[in-house]
């Protein structure tokens, strides 16, 4: 009889902890990472009379947490791959809305520009016209400032939310090293199922920031490991990660793992989540967009320049700088001994590539290495002002008391883009004439024609001095009645101080022809037409790109990158959701079940309780059967 | 497999994600008309669209170059239209004084009318347009071409002339320097000049002459001298005879390439030069037109000087004449390539906005019948989201 009670009682403990668990499942319904849990019923053996044995009742196992080890590391992984993308197509798709919109890009105010360069150059002596071309002028500068400069804040954003990523990474490994020595206390083979849960949890979240790899350990905790197996989280021990300027530019964050006694950087082992994702986007997209952004400033700057100087204004005076543009810029790391000084030109628009440099000093010489692809540049000249180092467009003159292994780095179009102007704010300085003109003296006697002056060498000291042609018979001349008698051949090219002229036709002795400085030409154009011409002219890479194409394929390179991006991380959505909804499907609780096990275990609760009704009455009928 | 209300719910509030997104990117493609709303949305497309966009605003430009260049040629062409009409109203004026009919009196009027056109004709070549530049003085456009000093006409240009972009690689020049149109006029028949000395005292009339065998004419300078009443005889340079014969009248007199006849009555001594024609300008033709025919007749000398005079300026206004019509040929031959130039630009226009317009433009019918598609998705996962949401055991406890 009171073995009767006793199973009862093991039945209504075992449903009563059941109902308990069930009412747990069902206030977790909604819990992130909560793994429903489950009550394992067996039963209890029982005393046993001779060969037959009758069961003790029942009682819970055990709780089992419904939880699959390789769904969730799937979904850890997802997770992982999700913000990695997250991250990328946030700001990517920014960045190509802001380079290739025709609001806030590029393309529209080129256009004008050239238009406004070409509207000039068809009526050079109206001064209203040659204003508004200075208008367009400063509105591409402004363009170009205002582009690099929102790069330029989109960089400091990758800056500001790898700190952020940081300390939430260093939040989140401590709580589970707090977690992990939770669960050790529990003693070995303990199951503290909702620690256990918040530990995946945890985990989950880092993915989203970094990619981990984990191992269980035997006590029960966690290692959790980064980038090429530095080791986050030990125990209960969590190692932290900090933010460091970058060796050449201070501003630029970089993440290093803040081990005992030493730092050492980690961002090129890193992959993966939120960090992975920003760092990738720096060095992927931001970058070589900064780069291409100031290549296209310098090439238009340069060359515009160039022209503009072999032009003459309305005063008469060949034009200056149209233009002001910085030269690359050079940063010293600060891990530098000494004190190496480096002064950087862009000297060759066809070879010039706008990327950034390493120039290393190793105690004897200078190495060049492109920074992206990690190329050693072969450098010709010897670095001095009269014979600097010349690679890819560029010379280098060094100087300062450089130490061995020091280095500089040189950014040749990164933010060059940010300093461009316009120099010249008088319409009346804008070099539209050609510098020199010529003319036929109207007393000739042959029927020879003179062509208009081409300015080969600009930079000719006697470009703008006044020479005559004056012929000794029909087939020989003389240039300003010196001695020496040339002979003339009819269409030959004739170089006089830097312009190159050809005479066609037969001319007489006596005809002169003369070049002169192209003064009071207030009509003049042909410096326009060819200042306008720059804009399909190619000028980087060896003459096979123009200013126009240059930005051309930095919208179609980010476009197309932010599109492998976009479909990346719509198809890692995808996979996210389906690895979350097979832990969602293991795991989660499903109200209708919980209701289900309620009536279940209720009911089972009632039948013990009955049993001790019955055993009551067994009771009160062999009270009553003996009371007599 | 097992559904989880949680996982049920995230999935039925993404899919309804889902699909509101989908019916904001459709609406906003309705709004904007675009088919591309970012470049990511197609960057081949995009791209590609910004070279067209591109491409076309620079074919507008050359448009505008266009109108210009067209502006300015048609003004410089209305500028020759009148400077024709002068020039051949002072060559009817020389035909009717060269008459012999005319007095010194009814020949002097003649001149003051052909000193009046002379004016008229500076006045021309120093025409200005809308903004007060000059159109005749190359690209000096702010000096006036042409000055006078007593009888020398002096051109302050040069000779240079603008050149406006009006295609890809297509240029065409705008206008024509003052110097090729009123100072390189050659004098004579346009090769060589035959002039009688001042000094004649016959009745000689020179013709215009030409070339019979061009690889024969050197271009010297040679002297016709009546040696005596009825003989001749042509020196060259350098004094050597190259033809001499009996002089008749209007014979043709053939040496050296060139041919010319000599018509009455040269006496002994005169003598007419034939040189290389060289240039001279149309203001110094008619001032010395209009000179010649102030002088009063005396006698037959004086009159072959006059008729000498007159038939010489004829032959320069002619040459004048023929220099403007070829450059007003010029001019019509430039217009007529800025109108082809025009049109070719304007069809590639019309084609890259076809293109264009197929790149980026929405098809409306395609969108508004998505727009509706996806509307009903969204509405029936709504609906079937609240029957689901509602079904639950509890409710039956």
């Amino acid at each position: 009889m009171p073995d009767l009670l006793g199973t009862s009682l093991t039945g209504m403990l075992a449903f009563q902890r059941a109902l308990q668990l069930t009412s747990h499942n069902i206030a977790n319904a909604n819990t992130p990472g909560y793994s429903r849990q489950v009550a394992e019923f067996t039963s209890r053996i029982g005393g046993g009379s001779g060969q037959n044995y009758v069961g003790g009742g029942t009682q819970i196992a055990s709780i089992k947490r419904m939880y699959d080890s390789l769904l969730v590391n799937q979904l850890q992984t997802a997770q992982t791959g999700l913000a990695r993308f997250g991250a990328l197509n946030s700001l990517s798709s920014r960045m190509d809305t802001l380079l290739a919109d025709a609001d806030t890009g590029l393309s529209a105010s080129m256009q004008n520009f050239f238009n406004a360069v070409q509207d000039v150059a068809n009526d050079p002596s109206n001064t209203t016209i040659r204003q508004a071309m200075l208008g367009e002028a400063d509105g591409i500068a402004a363009r170009f400032r205002t582009l690099d400069q929102q790069l330029n804040t989109q960089e400091k954003e990758v800056s500001d939310r790898l700190r952020l990523a940081v300390d939430d990474i260093n939040r989140i490994s401590g709580q589970i090293a707090e977690v992990n020595d939770l669960i050790a206390r529990e003693g070995v083979g303990a199951q503290p199922n909702d620690l256990l849960d918040r530990r995946d949890q945890l985990v989950l979240e880092l993915s989203g920031l970094i990619a981990v790899s984990t191992a269980e350990q035997d006590d029960g905790t966690l290692s959790v490991f980064i980038g090429s197996g530095r080791s986050l989280v030990i125990g209960i021990d969590a190692q932290r990660l900090g933010i460091r300027g970058d060796e050449f530019d201070p501003t630029r964050a970089t993440i290093v793992y803040e081990g005992a006694g030493a730092t050492a950087p980690l961002d090129a082992s890193l992959s993966g989540g939120v960090v992975g994702g920003l760092l990738e986007f720096r060095t992927r997209m931001l970058d070589p967009a900064r780069q291409t952004l100031g290549q296209t400033a310098a090439a238009l700057a340069l060359q515009f320049n160039t022209q503009h100087q072999s032009g003459l204004d309305l005063r008469g005076n060949l034009g200056g700088d149209f233009f002001g543009i910085d030269p690359p810029q050079i940063l010293y790391s600060s891990g530098n001994t000494g004190s190496p000084s480096a002064v950087a030109q862009v000297a060759d628009l066809g070879a010039y590539t706008g990327a950034n440099y390493v120039l290393e000093f190793d105690g004897a010489g200078y190495t060049l290495t492109r920074e992206d692809s990690g190329e050693v540049i072969p450098m010709t000249g010897t670095g001095t002002a009269g014979d600097p180092f010349v690679a890819d467009g560029i010379t280098i003159e060094v100087g300062g008391s450089p130490a061995a292994g020091d280095r500089m780095l040189i950014r040749t179009g990164h933010g060059a883009a940010a300093s461009m102007q316009t120099l010249i704010d008088d319409p009346r300085s804008v070099a539209l004439a050609s510098p020199t003109r010529s003319s036929a003296s109207l007393g000739n006697i042959g029927d020879a024609t003179i062509s208009t002056p081409i300015t080969v060498d600009a930079d000719d000291p006697g470009l703008l001095t006044s020479a005559v042609i004056e012929f000794t018979s029909a087939t020989t001349y003389t240039i300003n009645g010196g001695a020496t008698v040339y002979t003339y051949t009819d269409g030959d090219p004739i170089l006089i101080n830097g312009n190159e002229v050809t005479i066609n036709g037969s001319p007489t002795a006596g005809d002169q022809f003369t070049i002169e400085a192209n003064l009071g030409a207030s009509g003049d154009n042909g410096n326009g037409l060819l200042l306008a011409n720059l804009q399909s002219l190619g000028l980087l890479e060896n003459g096979a790109i123009s200013i126009n194409e240059s930005y051309g394929q930095l919208i179609a390179g980010v476009g197309a990158t932010a599109y492998q991006i976009q479909e990346g991380f719509e198809a890692q959505d995808v996979v996210f959701r389906n690895a979350e909804d097979a832990v969602l499907s293991k795991s989660a609780v499903n109200l209708d079940e919980e209701a289900a096990n309620l009536v279940r275990f209720q009911q089972a609760y009632q039948a013990s309780a009955q049993v001790v009704n019955v055993t009551k009455q067994l009771f009160d009928s062999l009270l009553a059967a003996t009371s007599r | 497999m097992r559904v989880s209300t949680r996982g049920a719910y995230l999935n039925s509030l993404l899919a309804m994600q889902k699909l509101q997104q989908a019916l904001d990117y459709t609406q906003r493609q309705i709004s904007s008309g675009r088919r591309i709303l970012t470049p990511s949305d197609d960057p081949i497309a995009a791209s590609r669209s910004i070279q067209m966009v591109e491409t076309i605003s620079r074919l507008e430009q050359f448009d505008r170059n266009s109108t210009l260049a067209l502006n300015r040629l048609s003004q410089e062409e209305s500028a020759l239209n009148s400077v024709n009409n002068v020039v051949q109203r002072v060559r009817e004026l020389g035909l009717q004084a060269n008459n012999a009919t005319q007095s010194d009196e009814s020949r002097g009027l003649i001149a003051v009318e052909m000193r009046e056109l002379l004016d008229e004709l500076v006045q021309l070549a120093n025409q200005q347009d809308g903004n007060g530049r000059y159109i005749f003085s190359g690209n000096l456009d702010q000096t006036r071409p042409v000055s006078r000093s007593g009888s020398t006409f002096t051109y302050h240009g040069d000779q240079s002339q603008r050149i406006i972009q009006i295609g890809e690689g297509r240029q065409v020049a705008d206008g024509h320097p003052g110097s090729r149109v009123f100072f390189e006029i050659r004098n004579g028949n346009g090769i060589f000049q035959i002039s009688p000395a001042a000094s004649n005292l016959g009745t000689g009339l020179s013709g215009e002459g030409s070339v019979v065998d061009p690889t024969a004419y050197d271009r010297d300078t040679y002297t016709f001298t009546m040696l005596t009443d009825t003989t001749y005889q042509v020196v060259d340079s350098s004094g050597g005879v190259v033809d001499s014969g009996t002089y008749e009248t209007g014979d043709t007199i053939t040496f050296s390439g060139i041919e010319f006849s000599i018509t009455g009555q040269p006496v002994s001594g005169d003598e007419f030069t034939v040189a290389p024609s060289q240039n001279q300008d149309i203001f110094s033709i008619v001032d010395q037109l209009s000179t010649a025919l102030e002088q009063s007749i005396t006698d037959d000398a004086s009159r072959a000087a006059l008729n000498n005079a007159v038939n010489s300026g004829l032959l320069g206004l002619d040459q004048a004449l023929g220099k403007v019509l070829d450059i007003r040929t010029e001019i019509g031959s430039r217009l007529a390539a800025i109108d082809n130039q025009v049109n070719l630009n304007a069809n590639t226009i019309l084609g890259l906005q076809t293109a264009l317009s197929d790149l980026q433009d929405l098809d409306y019918a395609e969108a508004v019948s998505r727009l509706s598609a996806e509307a009903a998705t969204l509405e029936a996962a709504q609906a079937s989201f609240v029957r689901t949401q509602q079904l639950s055991l509890f409710n039956y406890f």
